[in-house]
């Protein structure tokens, strides 16, 4: 059974798991974002004496084999085996970090774990969010670390720097080229002693959909093509100041200074200065002892690293100047625009953006969903073709389009709906008509109708794509994906999308039922879905 | 109970305006130090913050913003913590460094009161847009918040040599400092019903950048009526 453990929580291996061998698990993930995972096998002083056992993308595995970098499955974001019987007795400690490639900050992460799984089930998990971080630019999530046996700790601490900064810390020298090893291929030769082995001492956790789901719903996230380099950023000083640096704030340059210094009126209870439970978010600078920081977490960004020269004209003011730097341009890096070269990029998990100058083709979109475009584009009105305007005509719910041609880049947004590009290579996916946003004139479509009595407005419409393309789908908040089984059912007001692989005709697959509980209005009606193994359903978190 | 809360503790100051989470800003507070927000939207606060509805500088300035009595700015003064947010939108927080920035109306949260400000009138474009679209420009070395509903983008005017066109709804903020033009994207065929839905954008041209949300609901909920 799995455990969850909060930041902190510390566990012997051997009590979470008779397992020797196993998986580890890291999602993490931000829009916009890529993140470099990796494992330092550090020695008893916490150094990084042997920088063979720094496993990361492009050095996957240690010498001897015992911690192997598994790339992204089974829905984490990358993944790892530790063989702990293997692990040489000079390393202490392994431990699992996170850093952000390019520019970014920790606090725009989405939520995210690391779990370690034996014997494909999942024993422990550590899960974590945005909201938790503030500016760091690296995280370190967990750690086994050998002390009489092996045990396990979710740490959670950031630091500012980025990977070459946690290098650091680690003792390891930051060499502009990667360290010596050259990058091995794929991943090397784990399949075989995962078969050798007892079956149950090593497998990915079961990937959480059916096997095939056509357009995993939400996954064909484009890829970013290239690392962007690292910008040395002004974090590439030693800013790892342990937490507890906050210790002496009157050193610090840009502190505070002392925003409210008759700190009496504060202290609400009668223990003045001493120890009140920091009152006041422990403003730095305010002479309080530094008491625990209330729950342990959250390392304080030591002082000493902003950059200097905060504002001349504003004396005495905790003017301190963001981790990012000063200035317009700083403040809003994290929000620039980010182009891939591809034909339709997310640039945020809210905002699309459509290059028409790719693929040479008009783009159909729900009518004022466009916020903002570049370069030469036509908007031109699209009705929704004979057949839709008779379904239309007969319920006055007509989809209203908009065919967007030209050369230039379109950015499609919907009151802050989430945004899903579902890249179709041949399949079919049947789309609820409110939340399809925008899709590639090249993929063939048609409006159906879902009958029933007791359907709100006496009928479901939705469109039905198939052919090449990509579409758009929108959801209010994060969506559901669920694999279809014999009792797969859905809120109709709720239902986003379903796939409609070849087999399955979903017209005559959908049956309504009507539940009707004692005390319940009856006015629920469900969707149920069949279809073979493989087919799955989105479902949103809102009922329209 | 303290332990899954925990995690929503707020993070010790380092600056004077910092995000607790997306959508919530938090100002540390000094005496001397003054801050406009927008009215009605401190959701808490510690220590001892005054606040002044209606301040006679404000009234002055935003002279052609506001109709009536009220305006959609408060002064806040005094020592403490300052808690602000507008409704769970995404609050982005800027410090200016001898820059100007100008700000859809809507989506100013708060700023600085030494910093040098002033509302003006996107020309042209009030009539077309449904709210009319008074902006805030606000200039000099110091701290500014601004909201947007979902995570906003920004775009560099510079890169392309074409204009970059907006809708006006979704207008979040923008460099002073760049052309801006109405357009209006209207055709015959628009007279009989079949319009894009996409009537009027605002063009942009020059160097700078072009703040935008990914929603058109920019609606002033906190806009004083009479």
């Amino acid at each position: 059974m799995a455990r969850e453990f909060q930041r902190g929580h510390k566990a012997k291996i051997s009590d979470l798991t008779a397992g020797r061998d196993l998986y580890v698990g890291v999602r993490i993930a931000a829009p916009g974002l890529t993140f470099d995972i990796s494992c330092f096998g550090l020695d008893a002083h916490e150094q990084l004496s042997d920088d063979r056992y720094f496993v990361f993308f492009n050095q996957p595995k240690s010498p001897e084999e015992s911690i192997q970098l598994l790339g992204a499955q089974a829905g984490d974001t990358e993944s790892f085996r530790v063989t702990l019987d293997r692990v040489p007795e000079s390393v202490h400690k392994l431990s699992f970090t996170a850093t952000i490639d390019g520019a970014g900050q920790m606090s725009q992460i989405g939520p995210g774990y690391i779990r370690v799984v034996a014997g494909g089930e999942e024993v422990v998990r550590y899960a974590f969010d945005g909201p938790e971080f503030t500016t760091e630019r690296a995280v370190m999530l967990g750690d086994f670390y050998l002390k009489d046996v092996w045990r396990f700790a979710a740490v959670g601490q950031g630091f500012d720097g980025g990977l070459d900064a946690l290098l650091r810390n680690f003792g390891g020298e930051v060499a502009e080229d990667e360290p010596a090893d050259p990058p091995q291929g794929a991943v090397p030769a784990f399949a075989p002693p995962a078969q050798a082995s007892p079956p149950p001492a090593f497998a990915a956790p079961p990937a959480p959909q059916a096997p095939e789901p056509p357009p995993a719903f939400g996954a064909p996230e484009p890829p970013v093509p290239a690392p962007q380099p690292q910008p040395q950023s002004i974090h590439a000083a030693p800013t790892i100041a342990a937490p507890m640096a906050l210790v002496a704030p009157t050193g610090a340059p840009p502190a505070p200074q002392a925003p409210m210094a008759p700190q009496a009126p504060y202290a609400p209870g009668p223990p003045p200065p001493p120890a009140p439970p920091p009152p006041f978010g422990h403003v730095p600078g305010q002479g309080a002892p530094p008491a625990p920081p209330p729950f342990g977490q959250q390392p304080p960004v030591p002082f000493g690293q902003q950059p200097p020269g905060p504002p001349p004209g504003a004396p005495g003011v905790p003017q301190g100047v963001p981790q990012a730097g000063a200035g317009l341009l700083a403040a809003l890096q994290p929000y620039k625009e980010t182009a891939t070269g591809q034909r339709w990029t997310s640039q945020s998990s809210q905002l699309m953006r459509a290059d028409l100058t790719m693929g040479d083709m008009p783009v159909l979109a729900r009518q004022g969903s466009m916020v903002m475009y570049q370069g030469k584009v036509d908007f031109g009105y699209k009705g929704a073709g004979f057949a839709g305007r008779i379904v239309g005509n007969a319920t006055g719910q007509e989809m209203q389009l908009m065919r967007c041609t030209g050369r230039g880049q379109v950015f499609f947004a919907e009151d802050g709906s989430h945004l899903h590009p579902v890249e179709l290579q041949g399949d079919g996916i049947c789309v609820s008509a409110e939340n399809v946003l925008a899709f590639d004139e090249s993929l063939q479509y048609e409006v159906r109708r879902i009958e029933g009595h007791g359907i709100p407005g006496g009928a479901l419409f939705t469109m039905q794509f198939h052919g090449t393309g990509t579409v758009v789908v929108k959801t209010h908040g994060t969506p559901v994906v669920l694999p279809v089984t014999p009792t797969t059912f859905a809120d109709c007001n709720a239902v986003v999308a379903w796939s409609s692989a070849a087999q399955v005709i979903i017209s005559s697959q959908v049956r309504l039922r009507r539940n009707a509980y004692p005390g319940h209005s009856g006015e629920t009606v469900n969707l149920q879905f069949r279809g073979a193994p493989g087919n799955f359903i989105v479902v949103q978190p809102y009922e329209v | 109970m303290n332990q899954q809360l925990a995690g929503y503790a707020p993070t010790p100051v380092t600056a004077r305006m910092e995000n607790h989470g997306h959508t919530m800003l938090k100002v540390a507070m000094a005496t001397g130090q003054d801050l406009y927000a927008r009215t009605g939207s401190m959701v808490a606060y510690e220590g001892f913050i005054q606040y002044e509805p209606n301040p006679p500088a404000v009234r002055q300035i935003a002279s052609q913003w506001i109709t009536g009595e009220g305006t959609p700015l408060m002064k806040c003064s005094g020592d403490g913590l300052l808690y602000l947010a507008d409704y769970g939108a995404d609050v982005v927080v800027v410090h200016l460094n001898d820059e100007a920035l100008s700000v859809n109306g809507t989506n100013l949260l708060a700023f600085d009161a030494h910093l040098t400000w002033g509302v003006e009138r996107v020309k042209g474009l009030a009539k077309f847009a449904g709210q009319g679209l008074w902006n805030v420009c606000v200039r000099g070395t110091g701290w500014v918040a601004i909201t947007s509903r979902g995570t906003p983008i920004v775009v560099d005017c510079g890169r392309g040599e074409d204009e970059t066109y907006v809708d006006p709804d979704a207008l979040v903020a923008w460099s002073p400092n760049l052309k801006v033009k109405g357009k209006r994207s209207f055709k015959a065929s628009s007279l009989i019903g079949r319009g894009s839905g996409e009537a009027y954008q605002m063009a942009f041209s020059g160097q700078g950048i072009v703040v935008v949300q990914p929603s058109e609901d920019s609606t002033d909920r906190l806009r004083i009526r009479n």
